[in-house]
């Protein structure tokens, strides 16, 4: 009886698990199975489940439908120069947070962590203006700069490098190797998890970023991924919804694919600023 | 002679000894500037990109300029905000900003809370539940934006051709302004409640399963064990993901944008969105300026509120 | 190859003083043991000696030249810690040629250094492997090899043998001796444990809060201490302090190996040249070869070690008698010892009269 009772709730329980398995995934796949399909088959209702022939040429119209070559190559100059110049001014200011005793410590960490708080939507007037004052809006260069600094960079990074035992740096000391030289050889290295981490949140975020981009960027030569993916809506007149979902797989899929691959690490960089 | 040689000793060895001295100062006050110029590259970032522009937000917002003409700049007082204040439609947008926040905070945590305490498990199916639940988070809004749209299509949508499935009938999702709002916090909802799962479940991971044990060795029924122990016990992270969600939640302007341009008739306008229109469409930089301003404060507060709870920690750890 | 100067040498921390004016001479080629209780400042001084902390007052000298500016890298010693400090990132061979390499020694140098340093302490086969994938064993002695290569003046070494297991530690402190016998150079060993101290050193520092209690070669250290803090400190058991007979101002003090324990019922008949107490055995710790007996006595608790024929058992009443030779006399107020004991107690006893 028990016994009985138990696998009926199991099954009840696998049941729902798929259902909310089905929910967050489902609108994915139909996504995908939208953007093999043809002009007809989507607008036909009931709709139909499985593409009647598998359409790839929607790929094709997608991509030559705009400059993507451009929007990809800008998304990666941008989500990359971001995460260089991220880790190249996160890097000495963590160690210094971490293993310095400087006067007025707490007050620098602490503007850090204010910076950690509030999001760019808030200041991205003043900043167009700073922008257009130095003749920086529509470049690359308005995409990259306003994220130079990342405060959950430091904070991580910090956290990561007041582990080190303090023996480790005073054998480097007695080594002869120089502050700079500990930082980049010794610290950098034993704290590669977090660094793959925050990699992984920092590329992700700026790769995925539409707000930034359309507020500075107003020509096809400098526009990232995200929003020419959004004109294709605009210039198909938000009807040819095959290609529109042909299109936003190319931003989709690098992302689902690395997610597949580094599950635990991109769940630990995005769930990790709660701690 | 043997006198003159000491001397000149003297005067080399002292020599020699004022030079260290001098290298020992500049070491000295190298090694005091050098943490200041390690965290330089990160603050003058910070400076000229983050805190300049608060401050400068707040200088605009008392002038009447527009992004036409910077040079024409003009100190105007309050005028901004009173005028903003007066506004029907900016009232208007500030209700629905805090209808869709509260109903978005509401239902991604209470969602999440209820999902983190079934899907907390070891199996690898429940991990596989936690991804597939996670997954839409690391997506980009502008797909999430338009999948939705399709999804919501009232003609050929996928959503309604359930809907009828099941013997209903459609929905009008976007197309009006009844439902417009709602379809927006679904999708909010849909794509953060997993982040808000996983952190509800790193927070339930992180109590001591002793004090598991020393309850159910109490007999303390599930309930009381849920209100008595998880709850409290989870009550940093709940107050982490309640500020966190408040802040984002403001900042909704992505799925706007692409979905309902803050349509049909501005009842999806809302605060950032209104900000944009106002400052990168009507040229209304003053006007821009005071409401990110009113922004700012609002997510300044919630700011300083949670640095004030971190201090205090609501904590029983 | 040098000698290591501490000239009036302090350290403050937040204003409390916690290396008292150090004065000491670490000769060339010694093996040298700091040793005292934790908090000793043998550590501190230590690091001062490496450069890793500043001292607030004094002068440090190694192999005449004062130092007291130079940083940690151009002092030319090497350091031994006590979790060994390797760097986990790299590889046995990188961590051996780090130092190296930061001094300016070509790639081929390192390589014929390293390969050389690695055949004497038996690493050559683990050049490759990761710090994560040796052994405690082989882990100190990476540490030691990264120490050797740079063929440094002086050796410091803080507590490096504490995280091993009893065996191995045996077995490393043959090693260190036999290594210092090799190389010459100047050795300088922090320890808390007195056993290491008297095992390995050649000369023993021993430190109480921040000062020097002794300076001495080990068996002068046991057999002459200068002062109670020092009878006490080596040796174990510990030495057995009593109150002097007739002076309030004066203590006796008394090795355990150096009293008699015999049953109360064998008559006993006082000793011109000897101690005599009563008293009954509380409890008994049988180690082997040896047996420790703790005595409750009219002068207060002692600890008498002997060998372990004949034992006796807890609770039995019995007479501790110490000869008079074996008697240490100290300074009830200072803790300084008072004289030779033979005479000090002779001169008490012909004065007062013990019996």
């Amino acid at each position: 009886m028990r016994q009985a009772g138990l696998t009926a709730w199991k099954t009840v329980e696998w049941l729902l698990l798929a259902a909310v398995g089905l929910i967050f995934v489902f609108p994915f796949l139909w996504m995908f199975l939208t953007a093999f399909k043809t002009m007809p088959e989507v607008y036909q209702f009931p709709p139909t489940w499985w593409p009647e022939s598998w359409q790839f040429q929607n790929f094709e119209i997608a991509w030559s439908s705009g400059p993507f070559l451009t929007y990809v190559w800008n998304s990666f100059l941008v989500a990359a120069g971001i995460l260089v110049l991220q880790l190249l001014t996160g890097v000495p200011a963590a160690y210094a947070f971490a293993r310095y005793r400087f006067r007025g410590r707490e007050a620098l960490f602490g503007l850090t962590l204010i910076a950690l708080m509030i999001p760019a939507q808030v200041i991205f007037l003043p900043v167009y203006v700073e922008m257009s004052h130095w003749g920086l809006v529509n470049t690359l260069w308005a995409l990259i700069l306003p994220y130079g600094a990342s405060a959950f960079g430091i904070f991580l990074l910090r956290q990561s490098f007041m582990q080190v035992p303090d023996e480790v740096i005073e054998a480097a000391r007695l080594d002869n190797a120089s502050e700079w030289k500990i930082m980049w050889t010794i610290m950098v290295p034993m704290a590669k998890p977090v660094l793959v981490t925050f990699g992984l949140f920092s590329f992700i975020y700026h790769w995925n970023d539409y707000f930034w981009p359309l507020i500075m960027t107003n020509s096809n030569e400098v526009r990232t991924l995200p929003i020419g993916i959004s004109m294709l809506k605009a210039a198909e007149g938000g009807k040819l919804w095959n290609v529109i979902m042909a299109g936003n797989m190319i931003l989709v899929l690098p992302i689902l694919a690395i997610f597949f691959f580094a599950q635990r690490h991109i769940i630990s960089a995005f769930v990790y600023q709660s701690k | 002679m043997r006198k003159a040689a000491a001397a000149h000793e003297m005067t080399a060895s002292g020599h020699a000894l004022g030079r260290t001295e001098a290298t020992k100062a500049r070491l000295n006050l190298f090694e005091t500037i050098r943490p200041y110029l390690y965290v330089t590259p990160a603050l003058a970032f910070f400076g000229v990109f983050f805190f300049f522009p608060i401050a400068y937000v707040i200088y605009l917002s008392f002038h009447d300029w527009s992004l036409l003409n910077l040079d024409e700049i003009e100190w105007v007082g309050l005028a901004n905000f009173t005028a903003l204040f007066e506004d029907a439609d900016f009232r208007q947008v500030l209700g629905t900003t805090l209808i869709y926040t509260l109903s978005t905070v509401a239902l991604g945590i209470g969602i999440a809370f209820f999902l983190a305490l079934w899907l907390n498990r070891k199996a690898k199916i429940f991990g596989l539940v936690q991804a597939a639940v996670f997954s839409p988070h690391i997506i980009s809004l502008v797909s999430v934006a338009m999948l939705w749209m399709w999804l919501m299509d009232p003609q050929y949508g996928l959503l309604n051709a359930l809907l009828e499935f099941i013997g209903l009938p459609g929905y009008t999702w976007l197309s009006d302004t009844k439902s417009a709002l709602l379809s927006l916090i679904i999708v909010s909802v849909w794509k953060g409640v997993g982040y808000n799962t996983l952190v509800f479940i790193a927070g339930l991971q992180s109590i001591p399963r002793d004090i598991y044990e020393a309850a159910s060795l109490d007999r303390s029924p599930w309930w009381r064990t849920l209100t008595r122990i998880t709850i409290p016990m989870l009550s940093p992270t709940l107050f982490f993901l309640l500020v966190i969600n408040t802040i984002s939640s403001f900042q909704v302007f992505d799925t706007i944008y692409i979905m309902t341009q803050g349509g049909p008739v501005n009842s999806t306008n809302m605060l950032v969105f209104y900000i944009y229109e106002q400052g990168m469409d009507f040229y209304n930089g003053g006007i821009a300026s005071a409401a990110s301003v009113i922004l700012l404060g609002i997510v300044g507060l919630l700011t300083l509120l949670h640095f004030r709870v971190m201090e205090k920690r609501v904590h029983y750890r | 190859m040098a000698k290591v100067v501490l000239k009036q040498v302090t350290k403050e921390f937040n204003g409390q003083q916690v290396v008292k004016g150090l004065d000491l001479v670490i000769p060339d080629g010694s093996f040298t043991v700091l040793v005292g209780p934790s908090g000793c400042g043998k550590s501190t001084t230590l690091r001062m000696i490496a450069g890793l902390e500043q001292a607030t007052g004094g002068e440090i000298l190694i192999g005449e030249q004062p130092v007291n500016d130079l940083p940690p890298g151009k002092r030319d010693v090497a350091m031994v810690f006590q979790n060994y400090a390797l760097y986990p990132t790299m590889s046995v061979y990188d961590n051996i040629s780090y130092g190296l390499r930061n001094r300016g020694y070509s790639k081929k140098e390192c390589q014929v250094l390293v390969e050389e340093i690695a055949e004497v302490v038996g690493l050559a086969p683990y050049l490759k492997r990761k710090p994560s994938q040796l052994s405690g064993g082989q882990r100190q002695r990476v540490a030691l090899a990264r120490a050797m290569v740079k063929k440094p003046q002086v050796f410091l070494m803080d507590e490096p043998l504490s995280n091993l297991d009893a065996k191995l530690r045996n077995q490393m402190r043959v090693e260190l001796t036999s290594l210092h016998k090799q190389l010459g150079s100047t050795f300088i060993y922090v320890t808390h444990d007195q056993v290491e101290a008297m095992t390995m050193g050649d000369q023993i520092v021993v430190m109480n809060e921040g000062q020097i209690m002794q300076v001495a070669a080990p068996m002068d250290l046991y057999q002459e201490p200068d002062n109670l803090f020092v009878a006490q400190f080596i040796g174990s058991p510990a030495m057995n302090i009593v109150p002097a007979a007739e002076r309030e101002d004066q203590v006796w003090g008394f090795r355990p190996e150096k009293a008699l324990l015999r049953h109360a019922g064998v008559s006993s008949v006082g000793h011109a040249d000897a101690m005599d107490m009563h008293g009954h055995i509380v409890s008994r710790e049988i180690l082997g070869s040896d047996t420790l007996y703790h005595v409750e006595t009219d002068k207060g608790r002692v600890v008498v070690k002997t060998d372990t024929e004949s034992l006796l058992d807890a609770g039995s009443a019995v007479h501790v008698t110490v000869p008079l030779s074996s008697i240490y006399v100290f300074d009830r107020a200072t803790g300084k010892r008072i004289a030779r004991a033979e005479n000090g107690v002779r001169q008490q006893i012909l004065a007062g009269g013990v019996v």
